[in-house]
């Protein structure tokens, strides 16, 4: 019920031809004030630049609200209450896995740019059992800190270890839909194409990945 | 809750069935909704105001919910909370962004969605949901009761964060042909800057509340209260710990919330000034960087707060700080309104009446901000009547007035049909001397309770005096709160006796959604993209008119195109 319309792109307006590459920037605020004359100007598609405009925002967001997590880290790890937690080996083979998802989904993209759908699916299909593979060792790393006896409520560390590593882990969910999403969409009649989908979500999962070593930088070195 | 559902939906030629219309991905409808959300809320927060000003003056009232509780105290604090949720967040973030900025920016950018329609959907939905949990909170027992509202809270964040998004993306990528950024009218600024800063403050209440929903419900130690309220002067805690909590956390939230109430209104206020002057904005330039500066200011200062206390909500804050720096750019603004004004051909319509008491409360607020930033946080909570009223003037009512006013100029684009002006400048009149006598007195309540520092026997005699001022206060507010029944006469009169169809452009104004029907159509701009040629505010003489829309072609500055 949302698409305005269903006629075919006939023209690209004059704005989004300018700014050609990825997502984020402004436009320019110069322009020539449109392309005078042309009268019958159909209606038009949005334009799918406003996927890679949503995810650097979107992102911006997220960054913020971890950004506020940490300057809470920052400072509270300052007080008489706080008993550092001894980070679980497993993190680092998360973080293996992770990293190596993010290196399958650029492999996966390169297949698609070539027209390889199988090789896309299946490096696509690695990529997304990898970042499943991440999320079950980040519960299995909660687990072994359980068993530990370092429960949320422990201290004000152990606290921030399982909000960060939490909510990290469901943002992280997002972007496994997103993969899933991406591979099982049926984008025949669909105003963007499997690429630009791919493309978008590739900037968020990138940016997961970034963000959580980010985030163990921070647990590692704040302590 | 569901009054808005009623009547706020697309216009009678709509197809669709009835649960289609209301569950609409449409930004016309999803503005309208947000702005019945609005209007349910101010119409039961006023209610609340008025309970807690009888309850001030008289004491011994049974009052609904009040009275015949067990613990009044708590009452009164959950009662105060609603009102201030219901306000501030359903009435001044909610209406001038999310109502009009919905209803309005597509239209004026020359674009037939926001970005995200679906996205658009759901954060209605959740800010219906928030406001459902803000209610049900004050239903509950206050333990429980505060729970509710954080997690209701959470929710309106996610929701604004979305909504932010949206908001965005549409300005950035969904203008017209021609509609450069210098072409775009003052209000998309301000939607824009708005957007962007609720983007960032919004992600940090967002992981603020569920910090302390974590500390709250499953025992983390983010904030550890004890250390808190061991580290505060002894005259803030003296009342027990959890409504003083309560309130803080309350304050934590109106802090961002002040500039994001206030931005879209500025930006709204400009484009009225101008179109009743009959001229441009004066140093429209200018007027938008202030806008940005607001948005920029109004970061940075909560930002570096938020970084220096680690975002904890129970930290002292100092409003001060904050108001004062709020002050350049606001100069700026005043400036330029005023400037526009000067010498303008200026219609007295009730909408331009409106916007000048804005300014009006605007300055008002604005100087009592000053005394304010003399204080230190104890003795400004000492005084917190001034408080009260410095914030009402500056931010509740001053926004309530740009809402209004903004109400009054959209009104035939948003139901098609113009509301009464003789009614609206009595409702005006007796609206904006009433607001004047409830807030101005509370400022002298404040400032007796710094009496302390007189002689001994004028210290009686100013004392005694507080009582006359309180129950002069409730009396105007009971007026004032009366005096809005003739808004919604006027409201409801207009919307049940629309007969004629009310032209496209009745106030003679530049912008993009003027150029479509009264109310606006089901599809935006039918014909086709409209081409952006001009500037938003070309009020020049061209012979038969002052005016020239934004798409109107250089070639044919005497005849409208298409």
């Amino acid at each position: 019920m949302a698409g305005p319309t269903t006629t075919p792109e006939l023209e690209t307006p004059l704005i989004e031809q300018k700014n050609g590459g990825g997502g984020g920037d402004l436009p320019p605020a110069g322009g020539n004030g449109g392309g005078d004359g042309d009268k019958n100007r159909r209606r038009r598609q949005p334009s799918p630049k406003r996927y890679y405009t949503g995810v650097a925002i979107g992102i911006v967001a997220v960054l913020m609200f971890f950004m506020a997590l940490a300057s809470a880290f920052l400072v509270r790890k300052g007080g008489a209450d706080w008993v550092p937690v001894r980070i679980p080996a497993l993190l680092w083979l998360n973080t293996i896995v992770l990293v190596a998802s993010s290196v399958t989904l650029e492999m996966a993209r390169k297949r698609l740019a070539h027209s390889d759908a199988a090789g896309f699916r299946n490096l696509w299909l690695v990529t997304t059992v990898l970042g499943v593979v991440f999320l079950v060792g980040q519960v299995v790393a909660w687990r072994i800190l359980v068993g530990q006896g370092i429960y949320l409520a422990s201290n004000p560390a152990s606290s921030f270890f399982y909000i960060f590593t939490g909510a990290h882990a469901l943002h992280l969910l997002g972007g496994v839909g997103a993969l899933v999403y991406v591979a099982k969409r049926n984008f025949g009649q669909a105003q963007v194409t499997q690429s630009v989908a791919a493309e978008v979500t590739s900037y968020y999962w990138h940016f997961m990945d970034a963000l959580w070593l980010f985030l163990l930088a921070l647990l590692c070195l704040g302590k | 809750m569901v009054t808005y559902d009623e009547n706020g939906n697309a216009p009678p030629q709509a197809g669709p069935g009835r649960l289609s219309r209301i569950f609409s991905t449409k930004h016309k409808t999803i503005g309208l909704q947000y702005l019945w959300l609005s209007l349910a809320s101010v119409l039961v927060g006023m209610v609340l105001s008025t309970l807690l000003r009888v309850q001030a003056s008289w004491p011994t009232t049974a009052i609904p919910f009040l009275s015949g509780f067990e613990g009044a105290t708590e009452r009164y604090a959950a009662i105060r909370l609603l009102h201030g949720s219901l306000m501030v967040f359903f009435v001044l973030t909610a209406a001038p962004q999310l109502g009009f900025g919905n209803f309005l920016l597509p239209l004026q950018i020359g674009a037939e969605e926001m970005a995200f329609p679906t996205l658009n959907f759901v954060s209605l939905w959740l800010t219906v949901a928030s406001l459902g949990g803000m209610a049900a909170s004050f239903f509950r027992p206050l333990s429980q009761g505060i729970d509710v509202w954080l997690i209701s809270a959470a929710l309106f964040s996610l929701a604004a964060l979305l909504s932010a998004l949206n908001f965005s993306v549409t300005v950035i990528e969904m203008r017209a042909p021609g509609m450069t950024l210098p072409r775009m009218p003052v209000t998309v600024w301000a939607w824009f800057v708005n957007a962007i800063l609720s983007l960032l403050i919004f992600s940090v209440l967002l992981a603020g509340c569920t910090a302390v929903l974590s500390d709250r419900m499953l025992g983390s130690n983010f904030f550890s209260s004890s250390a808190f309220l061991a580290s505060q002067p002894q005259n803030l805690v003296r009342e027990g710990s959890l409504p003083v909590l309560w309130q803080r956390l309350f304050w934590y939230f109106a802090q961002a919330e002040v500039y994001i109430a206030m931005l879209p209104c500025f930006g709204m206020i400009t484009h009225l000034i101008a179109t009743f002057s009959r001229k441009p904005v004066w140093k429209e330039r200018l007027v938008v960087l202030a806008i940005c500066g607001v948005g920029l200011i109004g970061f940075c200062v909560w930002g570096y707060h938020m970084f220096a206390t680690g975002m904890n909500p129970y930290a002292p804050l100092v409003f001060s700080v904050l108001a004062s720096s709020l002050g350049v750019p606001a100069a700026f603004l005043l400036a330029s309104w005023l400037g526009t004004l000067w010498d303008g051909r200026i219609q007295f319509t009730t909408s331009l009446l409106l916007a000048v008491g804005f300014i009006s409360l605007f300055i008002a607020g604005g100087l009592s901000g000053i005394f304010l930033a003399r204080h230190d946080l104890s003795r400004a909570a000492v005084s917190e009547d001034f408080v009260i009223g410095h914030f009402h003037l500056v931010m509740g009512v001053a926004a309530t007035f740009a809402i209004l006013s903004a109400l009054f100029f959209w009104f035939p684009k948003l139901f098609g049909c113009r509301l009464n002006e003789t009614l609206g400048k009595v409702h005006f009149w007796m609206t904006f001397a009433g607001v004047y006598f409830v807030f101005m007195p509370m400022h002298w309540l404040g400032l007796l309770t710094q009496s302390t520092l007189l002689p001994e026997a004028q210290r009686i005699a100013v004392a005694s005096a507080g009582a006359s001022i309180r129950n002069v206060v409730t009396v105007a507010t009971i007026c004032t709160v009366g005096a809005q029944i003739l808004f919604v006469w006027n409201f409801f009169g207009c919307l049940l006796r629309k007969n004629e169809p009310e032209e496209e452009n009745p106030w003679r104004a530049t912008t993009l959604e003027w150029s479509v029907a009264s109310p606006a159509p089901q599809v935006n701009f039918a014909d086709a993209v409209p081409l952006v040629h001009r500037g938003a505010y070309e009020f020049t003489d061209v012979g038969f008119e002052d005016f020239v829309p934004q798409d109107r072609a250089p070639e044919l500055p005497a005849q409208k195109q298409n």
